[in-house]
């Protein structure tokens, strides 16, 4: 088997966590910090570090704004981030048509 | 072994698309709501006599009016109560995928309540009191099956149960053993009170089960 696909994988959205939040903005164009939490069963404390890294990575942008008098977080992928998730997919894809017999 | 792992991993990834997607918030209180205000209008009607076509749509405009607030006011109280943004991205896609059925059915019962003429004689009773309310269940049926693309599989089975049951009803006719009273105000009650209802049973259940698991 070739293993170049494999090894080309982002690492930043190759982890569980981060893979998940990806995934869910990738279908949404922006969700709210609880949202993602909810969904995701994560812990604040994880969450805000997975958002950082990913903010780091420029994939994702953070919004704080305000709804009835309460603070909102709104996370949405950018397009850098767009462009890496779908090339992780595009990869799983390689990898998986790879290793099906011909 | 790589490639289950690849492929475990996209089975996820489409999991968690389809989660972020989807309108995920309970049905039933929604639909319980709309089959109580459905039957007790229908009800309402056929003992008030609401059968002149002018009062017949005036008062099931109405109704459709309160069944839209009462359904945008629980929704939201269920994203107040879990803290959510009421305005989420698929409350987005389900409002703008609901609206132009229900606009159009909203705007053909003020062409007949406006145009003079359209209403009268035996021709406006049969329109009024049969086929309009066929097409507003037809309507409400393609609503609620173009929000179904972004709902639990079920709603776009109502929306084509509506669909069917508005064009079977449609090929009858309005047969001269029937009232036209209480034909009108049947099918309203028929559909949106206990079709709501039914539904909305149904959906207790099974939210409440998919909610254990």
């Amino acid at each position: 088997m070739n293993p170049e696909p494999f090894l080309q994988l982002d690492r930043v959205i190759h982890e569980k966590g981060r893979l998940a939040i990806m995934s869910m903005l990738a279908a949404s164009p922006d969700l709210s910090f609880t949202e993602l939490r909810d969904a995701l069963g994560m812990t604040d404390g994880n969450l805000t570090t997975h958002i950082r890294t990913l903010q780091a990575a420029g994939y994702l942008s953070v919004t704080k704004s305000f709804q009835n008098r309460r603070p909102l977080t709104t996370c949405s992928l950018t397009p850098p981030g767009q462009q890496a998730f779908s090339n992780y997919i595009n990869l799983l894809e390689r990898i998986v048509r790879q290793s099906k017999p011909k | 072994m790589e490639s289950n792992w690849a492929a475990e991993h996209l089975q996820v990834i489409r999991t968690l698309m389809e989660r972020a997607a989807l309108y995920r918030r309970a049905l039933a209180p929604v639909m319980t709501a709309n089959g109580l205000l459905g039957t007790l209008a229908a009800l309402v009607g056929v003992l008030a006599r609401i059968e002149a076509p002018r009062p017949f749509i005036s008062y099931w405009m109405a109704v459709g009016l309160v069944a839209v607030a009462g359904s945008f006011l629980l929704a939201r109280r269920q994203a107040l109560k879990e803290a959510e943004p009421f305005w989420s991205p698929p409350t987005r896609r389900v409002a703008q995928a609901l609206l132009p059925p229900l606009f159009f059915g909203f705007v053909l019962g003020l062409i007949l309540l406006v145009r003079p003429g359209a209403l009268a004689g035996s021709a406006g009773t049969v329109v009024c009191l049969l086929w309009l309310p066929l097409v507003w269940i037809a309507l409400y049926g393609c609503a609620l099956h173009a929000a179904g693309f972004f709902m639990p599989r079920g709603m776009k089975l109502f929306g084509w149960a509506l669909v069917l049951g508005s064009s079977a009803l449609g090929a009858a006719g309005l047969s001269d053993w029937v009232k036209p009273l209480l034909f009108g105000q049947g099918i309203m009650g028929l559909f949106f009170g206990l079709a709501h209802l039914a539904y909305g049973i149904y959906l207790y259940f099974t939210e409440q089960r998919r909610n254990e698991t």
